[in-house]
């Protein structure tokens, strides 16, 4: 049995959603119909607005309708530090954890060559000039502990290195309740290299 | 099929559903093999997830099952900590990682050039310098891949190549002698700097000969799409 033209197509949108196979999007499909008429609306008033409305930040690339976000917007910030990171997953893990005070930079993605995405693809640019006008003093690379991270944070650091301003890494090591027999090698030997003084 | 306890390297990875991984892997018994891991990404109890693990430049040992092309993943263990490739060598890496990606077919063992992948790898790790060791591994895998030419021969007549000669290269042919004059629009080789290549001799204008050569054979190769870590090498301006 095949649905009527319009649950079809209601049923092949949503399949774009991430991990929304054929099954499932039946499944929201039939529940917004039979039980959830004004969920729906809601919800396709919302995604149309957001759709339209939403851009990225003049700054820090990050997702807003504004000109600029509200992280940017914030006179409250340090103006002078500036944290890159791979998503704006990651701004909201940063801001979450309430210990970082500065302004950011989204690079939305990595560099990875095999997926095709280059140093034009990342903002790159744009996060050159900023440093360079806005008087940044301190660029904290917060990528991935990836080798692309890896590789993206050491191309941001050889992009930068000329302008005289402080780049620091985040520090790796052991997730704290965590035990030293169950974490991987790599980890632990980071965690021993970036070792810290007693105070 | 199944396959246990497999020595071999990550190439790439990238995120599938919510918490499993897509996993690019090259081994030396079974060549590249795609493979999923579910559960990669999420958060175990103790410790990290594996996804720690799934990483280019770390010797693993996987094991997994399945008849698709696509196999599941069973187990990985780390049989050394990662190599860490410092500054521009992870470029290298990156490099040869995409080669890899672009040429291999599945499942068709290259026991030779995984091990002159690893060798590579370790030579990075210590240090060395990038460059002579790229092109060596690119001829081993245009050797490997059935698409090596004789760099001491002409192609067309068999004969030696000549010290003073100059030399194109021809997708089916190989090398062969570039006529008088009309050489100047096709990329040429000096005949002295090929015959060095062919002796593993990078001493002087072969270096840069090679550079040439190997980047014009790939090329012919790869298709339209050109390789993007090369972007990487390129300094900023």
């Amino acid at each position: 049995m095949s649905f009527s033209p319009l649950i079809e197509q209601l049923v092949e949108s949503l399949r774009c959603l991430p991990g929304v196979g054929r099954k499932t999007a039946q499944r929201m499909a039939l529940h917004l119909l039979e039980r959830d008429r004004e969920g729906g609306v809601h919800l396709s008033s919302a995604l149309a607005e957001a759709m339209e409305g939403v851009s990225h930040c003049r700054l820090c690339r990050n997702f807003t309708e504004e000109e600029l976000c509200s992280v940017c917007a914030d006179t409250r910030r340090d103006r002078t530090t500036v944290c890159v990171v791979e998503s704006p997953a990651d701004v909201v893990a940063v801001e979450q954890s309430g210990s970082y005070r500065g302004l950011y930079f989204v690079l939305m993605g990595h560099l990875s060559p095999i997926d095709g995405i280059g140093p034009e693809d990342i903002g790159l640019d744009l996060l050159q000039q900023r440093i360079q006008r806005d008087g940044v003093s301190e660029l904290i690379l917060a990528t991935n502990p990836t080798v692309e991270g890896e590789a993206t944070a050491y191309y941001l650091s050889e992009l930068v290195r000329g302008e005289g301003i402080k780049i620091s890494r985040i520090a790796h090591g052991v997730p704290l309740g965590g035990e030293l027999e169950y974490v991987d090698g790599s980890t632990l030997a980071h965690a021993f290299s970036g070792r810290k003084p007693m105070e | 099929m199944k396959a246990t306890l497999e020595s071999g390297y990550v190439i790439h990875t990238r995120p599938w559903r919510d918490t499993s991984l897509i996993v690019e892997f090259f081994s030396r018994e079974h060549g590249r093999v795609s493979m999923v891991a579910r559960g990669a990404k999420g958060r175990r109890s103790r410790g990290g997830s594996s996804a720690a693990l799934l990483q280019p430049f770390t010797p693993l040992q996987c094991s997994w099952s399945g008849r698709s092309q696509l196999k599941n993943l069973s187990a990985c263990e780390a049989l050394a900590p990662a190599l860490s490739l410092a500054g521009e060598r992870v470029y290298s890496g990156l490099y040869m990682n995409e080669l890899l990606m672009r040429l291999l077919h599945h499942e068709d063992p290259h026991r030779v050039l995984f091990d002159h992948y690893a060798a590579v790898l370790a030579l990075l790790a210590d240090g060395a310098s990038s460059e002579i060791p790229l092109r060596r591994f690119e001829l081993v895998l245009l050797e490997e891949l059935g698409y090596g030419f004789d760099l001491a021969c002409d192609g067309l007549s068999g004969e030696a190549l000549d010290d003073q000669g100059w030399y194109h290269y021809h997708e089916e042919h190989g090398l062969v002698e570039a006529p008088p004059g009309a050489a100047e629009r096709l990329p040429r080789y000096r005949g002295h700097d090929l015959l060095s290549i062919s002796r593993g001799d990078f001493s002087g204008n072969a270096r840069q000969s090679a550079k040439r050569l190997m980047r014009q054979v790939l090329a012919a190769h790869l298709g339209d799409r050109p390789l993007k870590s090369r972007e990487l090498f390129k300094r900023p301006d």
